[in-house]
């Protein structure tokens, strides 16, 4: 554990440091250097570009279909239940091989979907091969896969609701909208602060989706963080080690202030300050 | 009146349902079609004659056996180990007091937090150092210990009464046969469900094995099967078929550990 991680970790920060290569030949030591070059890197600030717009796009999207799909199935009928476990499919699945489905179903010449699409009136759609519509073709995908696993948490969270709270409010002649925002919504506060946070952070290392359906193309329009971190270090030459290690610290850095500062929003979201 | 109100969500809900199994259903079916019932436009759902001849191509066309070997080799010895070694540590924390005990497990809370790729590379460089790279002990030796295992397992054990443990001390057992003999049975639950979710993100992980592999003869399904769409070399109806036999062990296991599976997140979800 300790060999593997915290070894690693401080490696992490002392590599992004050095020139150094896959090979590790020519090793020296190059300060700051790494961290300079990034900022006028006009290919990792739009990876970055492309996280944020995935990460943002996907997370909204994502936790209020897993919302509403958890305030459905949260009663205990037969059906709910089924519904529940069918959700749940999609998130046991590896990505690769729901990525290799996807990109044949939305394939633009034989793929099932496009197929469809045409058929109800839409023009032709290039979806993963469109450089505009790659990105919420991949968030489509992303939310279809992974939406079952905030469904779940949620499902949980609304089931230690107490009853109570419910009959109350029914005796108060609150319909079932007002009864979702005024007692279910604030209620699960927490739960859904810890979805969120845990999405955003998952969101933000994309990597499995864009290297299986689209190699970060056309265009570079869905190269993302990681995969340029991938790219760098063991992809394309000069296998750049240390610049990669330079970009994973500062994504970590950035994961890290997100993940910050949600958290302090809904701990006080919590407290009722808000 | 309330029956017409469900009505609508009921047909939402039965749609959404369809929109999740339809994808499945597809991959299912042409895994069954000829190549050219598949390439062939317009695309159609059904296919007018089966064949079972994909799923004989497919181990030819890429070295799959390969693929499965080293999955489960992988992901199941990952699975054994760190149960062992998460419940040990998760006992021990749970416990046996020791020097540093509180700090040691704030630590360890803390390295959930650092995401995985910040840690990639030095992992590279380490085990290349070491002469493990490209090889099972590589792969498997960084995850033998894993923060959420032993945060879990810990939960667990607490749980427990401690006189449970008190008496076995008092009838001289050591703090490894009250372990292994008194608790641990009584956490097979919790190690199931620390093993479920285990197993099925190393199954699935695709990163972490591209890059401590480099050749086709090491690499875990998800990532040998990568790098052969990549490549675009092999036909469409095996590339199906590899991809449904990569899912069916997932997906059994989903069927029988459904519960275990609904845990885990469950406990995901009290931590937050």
């Amino acid at each position: 554990m300790t060999v593997f991680l915290f070894v690693p970790l401080i490696m992490a920060v002392g590599i992004s440091c050095f020139n150094i290569n896959i090979f590790l030949t020519d090793i020296s030591f190059s300060g700051l250097s790494n961290y300079a070059q990034m900022f006028q890197d006009s290919r990792f600030l739009n990876a970055l570009k492309n996280t944020f717009y995935f990460t943002f796009l996907e997370m909204p999207i994502h936790v209020a279909l897993g919302l509403l799909v958890a305030v459905y199935v949260s009663k205990n009928t037969r059906f709910r239940k089924l519904l529940r476990s069918a959700f749940y499919l999609p998130t046991v699945c590896s990505m690769t091989a729901i990525g290799i489905l996807w990109s044949f179903l939305l394939d633009p010449q034989i793929g099932l979907y496009t197929h469809y699409s045409s058929l109800i009136g839409l023009p032709s759609l290039g979806f993963l091969k469109d450089p505009v519509m790659a990105m919420p073709t991949v968030v489509l995908l992303t939310v279809w896969k992974n939406f079952g696993s905030t469904m779940i948490v949620l499902t949980g969270g609304i089931l230690s609701i107490s009853q109570s709270y419910y009959e109350a409010a029914d005796i108060d002649g609150a319909g079932a909208v007002t009864q979702f925002f005024r007692v279910t919504l604030p209620m699960l506060v927490p739960t859904l602060g810890f979805c969120v946070i845990t999405n955003t952070m998952a969101n933000m290392q994309v990597f499995d989706q864009i290297y299986i359906m689209t190699q970060g193309g056309p265009l570079f329009k869905t190269e993302t963080a990681v995969s340029y971190i991938y790219n760098v270090g063991f992809k394309t030459s000069p296998m750049d080690l240390g610049y990669a290690s330079a970009l994973a610290v500062v994504l970590s850095i950035i994961i890290g202030i997100f993940a910050l500062t949600m958290n302090r929003y809904f701990l006080r979201k919590e407290a009722g300050e808000i | 009146m309330r029956r017409k109100r469900a009505i609508v969500p009921t047909v939402l809900a039965a749609g959404l349902l369809i929109l999740v199994l339809h994808p499945f259903l597809w991959l299912i079916l042409s895994t069954f079609k000829n190549e050219s019932d598949i390439v062939q436009y317009p695309p159609t759902f059904f296919a007018g004659r089966y064949t079972f001849l994909q799923y004989i191509k497919v181990w030819e066309s890429i070295p799959l056996l390969n693929f499965i070997c080293n999955t489960v080799i992988y992901a199941g010895s990952v699975v054994v180990i760190s149960s062992i070694v998460d419940s040990m540590a998760g006992y021990a924390f749970a416990r046996i007091k020791f020097k540093f005990r509180n700090q040691l497990f704030v630590v360890i809370l803390i390295s959930m937090m650092i995401p995985s790729q910040v840690l990639m590379i030095p992992l590279f460089l380490e085990e290349h150092k070491l002469g493990i790279l490209n090889s099972y002990a590589g792969l498997i030796l960084p995850k033998a210990a894993d923060a959420f295992g032993i945060f879990l397992m810990r939960a667990f054990f607490t749980s427990l009464p401690k006189e449970l443990e008190e008496a076995a001390r008092i009838d001289g057992l050591d703090e490894f046969r009250i372990l292994f003999v008194i608790m641990f049975p009584l956490c097979i639950p919790g190690v199931l469900t620390c093993a479920v979710f285990n197993f099925v993100g190393n199954w699935n992980d695709l990163l972490y094995p591209l890059l401590m592999t480099s050749s086709a003869e090491m690499r875990t399904l998800s990532a040998g099967l990568a790098m052969f769409v990549g490549d675009r070399t092999i036909e469409y109806g095996p590339t199906l078929a590899a991809s449904f036999i990569s899912l069916v062990p997932l997906i059994l296991i989903y069927i029988f550990g459904q519960k275990y599976f609904v845990q885990s997140f469950a406990t995901a979800g009290i931590k937050g």
